[in-house]
């Protein structure tokens, strides 16, 4: 029954498995849905969705299969994807570079969405808005629409297709899906248990040995309860070139603070590359001096450092190398991060640039010193199995940097 | 035909349509979801704004079908195992210095939580109406602990060996205010609301159930300023429906003129508890913002 249907809403993207199916069916099949289209518009929402995230979808694979309209979505999708993840995809053309440069990333998505909606609407092949040649990914998209018809109102048919059509969902939805709670359950792995807490307890088994020993008579013993102790000092690149990373960044960012269950987290940040000082604000307005970061540690602490480690060499190997005024530092950063990296017994890089780009560069140069891993829900996993010293879980061996072959060739005069 | 896990087999008394109670008034998309959930033997799983009645949907619920309600309320430190039972040590411990119970009988010292008594009602024959308030307030695994008991509807006490199933399915209401994520494997198996702010006509059903004397003008005209309240840019948090029923009884206690409402917003502090909403409230003109639109 509607099988079409079915395979709609996991065309439209949405992860409608047998099990969500057949439980339509069988709400179908015991008259549970009256003889309505509205209803089952709203039955088969609710069996199917699964977060207000997804009646986009569902809207969209409504109108789709019940009055033959498009689903846009694939084209939408890859040009979010393109704008989210600027260094996986090709190189851009000189045209597309100019209107990055001229936009800002909310701008430029927003003109793509409006000229993808032209499209739609006037049912233009329109590959040529966006995308260049035959080679871009969107330019299929363009043809794929085969006309949209307006809903015809009256008939309970009309009605739930109309609904379907007013996409009301469409602010609720996020074409890039964040995980944090699978971050958070990463970071669960990191933890210290120990039974230090100011609740108490009872302890069972102590209560009934002393109540034994002293003939019977009941004695209470209780102890602590059992909590996480683990401490982390975080360190965050809030510079430029982390811009387009702020997403996976901001994930991360509320799944270390709510979901880790850690016991505390302390968190800086700083500008590019680390030097004489971190901030202790993201607005980067208060500084706190490095040595009184690391001196205030408790031991035991973890290291995580989150940033892409990309810079031009001289701001990592010369004195006096910050490109930004008000940050001179006699020392170069790289030796800053060393400093960083041996007040931390456990430390991690999480770095949102893919590995494959790490190689020798100042990424490179830095992984030596805390093990790096891609900020991604692997390499979190891999990260904390790293600070918790488990396993072989060693990061991936970075070729080592030439300047520490004894000679600094970036050494700028 | 085979039912896919957590679909309860068909049972004729499960197909009664749900349709709201003259104190709960619902949409129809309401009203098709907890209808279908009940048929199905699913728990329903409610979201919404706060303050949407998610809590209050239980009960109705419960009332629109003449069934009792059990409560869960979750906490940070709610574990699933609470909801099924309590062993109390304790007690026995008690007992077995000064008590005159037969302590070797452990069952006395099994105290059932919300969801162990809803499943043992239900094995009587008795459906009930369980609410679990507000999951995510839990731990991340939480929602993944209770999985095995929703789907097979049955549990064993590990002291006694006894085993409660129920036959019957009770009706699950389950409301998330999305502080945290829930699990996939979870979320595949609940039938999901998401409860919408109200139209205005839905709104002034609602008002006129919770104040059915109210003065015609002073709503009509107390809703047009809620309603540009609420589209107000930059609110922290924005009034919702129980707000609205508060401050409209704050204003029928103070006998205003519902001229006057058009001008001031008097009693903001029942509709807007933040700080900054307030001093946004105060900067604007509401007379002028009805006229642009």
């Amino acid at each position: 029954m509607f099988t079409g249907f079915h395979s709609m809403l996991r065309a439209a993207g949405l992860p409608v498995g047998v099990g969500e199916w057949l439980a339509v069916v069988a709400a179908l099949d015991r008259g549970a849905i009256g003889p309505s289209m509205p209803e089952f518009y709203h039955v088969a929402r609710a069996l199917v969705c699964r977060d207000e995230g997804d009646f986009d979808r569902f809207d969209q694979a409504f109108a789709a299969y019940f009055q033959g309209a498009s689903l846009p979505e694939p084209l939408h999708q890859l040009i979010h994807s393109w704008l989210d993840n600027p260094l996986e995809k090709p190189p851009l053309t000189p045209e597309e570079l100019a209107a990055l440069e001229s936009y800002d990333l909310e701008t430029l998505r927003k003109l793509y969405e409006e000229r993808l909606k032209q499209q739609t609407e006037r049912h233009d092949g329109g590959s040529h808005w966006i995308g260049t040649g035959g080679t871009s990914p969107f330019g299929q998209g363009g043809q794929h629409p085969t006309g949209m018809r307006v809903g015809e109102g009256a008939s309970g048919r009309g009605q739930a297709v109309s609904m379907a059509k007013a996409r009301k969902f469409r602010n609720y939805r996020s074409d890039v899906v964040l995980d944090t709670r699978q971050i958070a359950v990463a970071i669960r792995k990191l933890r210290r248990l120990e039974h230090k807490s100011r609740r108490l307890e009872l302890d069972i088994d102590a209560t009934i040995a002393a109540t034994s020993r002293n003939g019977g008579e009941i004695e209470i013993i209780e102890r602590p309860e059992r909590r996480n102790q683990a401490r982390v000092v975080l360190i965050l690149d809030a510079g430029g070139s982390m811009d387009p990373h702020v997403r996976t960044v901001e994930a991360f960012f509320s799944a270390m603070k709510q979901g880790g269950g850690l016991r505390e987290v302390e968190t800086y940040y700083f500008h590019n590359c680390v030097y004489g000082f971190v901030y202790t604000d993201m607005a980067m307005l208060h500084k706190k001096p490095l040595p009184d970061v690391l001196r205030s540690v408790p031991p035991h602490t973890y290291l995580m450092m989150v940033g892409d480690g990309w810079m031009a060499p001289r701001e990592l190997f010369s004195p006096y190398g910050a490109i930004e005024y008000g940050m001179a530092d006699e020392v170069p950063g790289i030796e800053r991060i060393a400093t960083i990296a041996a007040a931390f017994e456990r430390r991690a890089w999480l770095n949102p640039i893919p590995d494959n780009y790490w190689g020798e560069s100042t990424i490179g140069a830095i992984g030596e010193l805390v093990p790096m891993f891609p900020l991604t829900v692997q390499g979190m996993i891999d990260a904390v199995a790293t600070l918790m010293g488990q396993g072989d879980r060693r990061p991936r061996p970075v070729r080592k940097p030439l300047w520490s072959r004894g000679e600094n060739p970036f050494d700028v005069p | 035909m085979t039912l896919p896990p957590g679909i309860a087999p068909w049972a004729p008394d499960t197909l009664a349509r749900w349709n709201g109670t003259p104190t709960y008034i619902a949409d129809e998309a309401l009203k098709s979801t907890v209808s279908v959930a009940i048929a199905l033997g699913r728990p329903l799983l409610v979201k919404g704004e706060p303050g949407t009645g998610k809590t209050l949907l239980a009960r109705a619920i419960a009332e629109g079908m003449g069934l009792d309600m059990l409560t869960w309320h979750i906490k940070s430190t709610t574990r699933a195992q609470d909801g099924l039972y309590l062993y109390d040590t304790v007690a026995r411990l008690n007992d077995a210095r000064f008590g005159d119970r037969d302590v070797r009988d452990i069952a006395q010292y099994i105290k059932l939580g919300p969801l162990g008594e809803a499943f043992e009602r239900a094995g009587k024959g008795e459906r009930v109406v369980l609410l679990i308030d507000e999951i995510d307030k839990a731990d991340l695994e939480f929602p993944n602990d209770l999985l095995h008991e929703l789907d097979a509807m049955r549990f064993r006490i590990a002291e006694t060996g006894r085993e409660i199933v129920a036959h019957l399915r009770p009706i699950v209401v389950i409301t998330s205010n999305a502080e945290k994520e829930l699990p996939d494997a979870f979320l595949r198996r609940c039938v999901f609301h998401y409860i919408e702010f109200p139209s205005e006509e839905l709104l002034t059903r609602i008002c006129r159930v919770h104040h059915p004397d109210i003065d015609d003008k002073l709503l009509s005209a107390a809703l047009r300023q809620f309603i540009k309240i609420r589209t107000l840019a930059e609110l922290r948090k924005r009034p919702s429906t129980s707000e609205l029923i508060d401050w409209l009884a704050g204003l029928r206690l103070s006998g205003i003129d519902p001229e006057k409402l058009e001008q001031t917003v008097p009693f903001a502090g029942v509709l807007l508890k933040q700080e900054k909403d307030t001093q946004r409230l105060a900067r604007t003109d509401l007379s002028k913002l009805g006229q642009r639109r």
